[in-house]
């Protein structure tokens, strides 16, 4: 069965397609199709928040969208234009069984494998940093010291504060105006 | 696809990914985040932000005014610091070794009523090297940290590098807080020793 061409597809909105799918049972793939392109990256995301690695976030991505596409085939989805909020629990479902799962091994690991925190990034974000390099160099020195402390040393903004003498409000403002000149820069070097 | 009605600005999305979001706040952006494509879009730009400056900063590969934690982290994770203290006047023969990946120069001085400082580095022929403006100094601070990727202090001539510190707010707006000379000795390649 052929699917909508891609511009129609672009215009369809989740909920349209995730009420294709559960129509059709397996009948749809274009839809399936639409649906993993647009909901992925969001999981994916949530996994690297919440479980804090690469590879996690992307197994959490895949197991969610298995297990979104399989109900949604089996009627099982009481509201598929609420899709979006079914995607998000599914996400917090999965991604507690995967901590409870990496506890586990975590324990495990502690006992027979040292942990290699100095590892070298992966070539994909070696590529990112030498793009983002002259962008960090060119924020203020204020901003840029925030920007390490809290993306690198992982502190808070009161913490940052209390190291640079600023209020944690000021310490806010100042990181959201750095991420947005730098966001500017790197899109600028982009599109030269 | 259209923003929806509530989106979110740039700057909320980007606290997604900084321990001070609170849980109300991350199920908030998460809620809104699976309904909108662009924001979406957004919070993937802010997380390949956020992994940029940790990935450079894990390499070492920046110049800026740093924290005791900042250096605790990079021993934490096995990165090369070389630091050089140096009091106001004083003069101190530095070298950099082929595996280094940070120098610091750790310059005392008396920042009593000082909020900021700006610093100036000159080659001995009068060249500016660098500058920094508007560096923050907590109150009761002893020192000013300055870091350099270790491969720029190798491309550096050696020779003396003349520091200056200046008052830049605080009731000692202007004032000279000290001078400072880092005689860059060169490189050296445990090899060679």
């Amino acid at each position: 069965m052929t699917g909508p061409d891609a511009a129609l597809l672009a215009a369809q909105d989740d909920g349209a397609l995730a009420r294709a799918v559960a129509a059709a049972g397996d009948g749809a793939p274009w839809a399936e199709a639409e649906l993993y392109r647009r909901f992925a990256p969001r999981v994916r995301l949530y996994g690297l928040r919440h479980l804090r690695d690469h590879e996690a976030a992307n197994d959490l991505a895949q197991q969610v969208m298995l297990v979104v596409i399989e109900r949604l085939r089996a009627g099982e989805v009481r509201d598929p234009g609420q899709i979006g909020s079914f995607v998000l629990g599914t996400s917090r479902m999965v991604a507690a069984g995967l901590r409870r799962t990496e506890r586990r091994r975590e324990h495990l690991r502690g006992r027979f494998v040292s942990d290699d925190r100095a590892a070298a990034p992966a070539e994909s974000w070696a590529l990112d940093a030498r793009r983002l390099e002259p962008c960090l160099a060119a924020a203020h020195e204020r901003e840029r010291t925030i920007l390490l402390l809290t993306y690198y040393a992982e502190k808070t903004a009161p913490e940052i504060a209390q190291a640079l003498g600023m209020t944690p409000g000021a310490v806010r403002v100042a990181r959201h105006r750095a991420l947005s000149s730098m966001r500017e820069c790197v899109e600028a070097r982009r599109s030269a | 696809m259209d923003p929806t009605p509530a989106c979110l600005s740039f700057g909320e999305l980007s606290d997604y990914w900084t321990p001070d979001v609170s849980d109300a706040d991350a199920a908030r952006i998460e809620s809104h985040v699976f309904e909108c494509a662009r924001c979406a879009r957004l919070l993937e730009e802010a997380e390949q932000l956020r992994r940029g400056v940790g990935a450079l900063a894990q390499a070492g590969r920046v110049a800026a005014i740093v924290t005791d934690s900042l250096l605790n982290q990079w021993a934490e994770d096995g990165v090369r610091v070389r630091s050089y203290v140096v009091a106001p006047g004083d003069s101190v023969h530095c070298s950099v070794w082929a595996d280094d990946e940070v120098v610091v120069g750790r310059l005392r001085g008396d920042f009593t009523d000082v909020d900021a400082v700006e610093s100036e580095m000159r080659f001995q022929s009068g060249e500016l090297w660098a500058r920094a403006t508007d560096v923050p100094m907590a109150p009761g601070t002893h020192e000013l940290l300055l870091a350099f990727p270790g491969d720029v202090i190798r491309r550096a001539p050696m020779g003396p590098l003349r520091v200056t510190l200046r008052a830049a707010a605080g009731p000692r707006q202007g004032a000279l807080i000290g001078e400072y000379v880092f005689d860059h000795q060169g490189v050296h390649d445990r090899a060679d020793s």
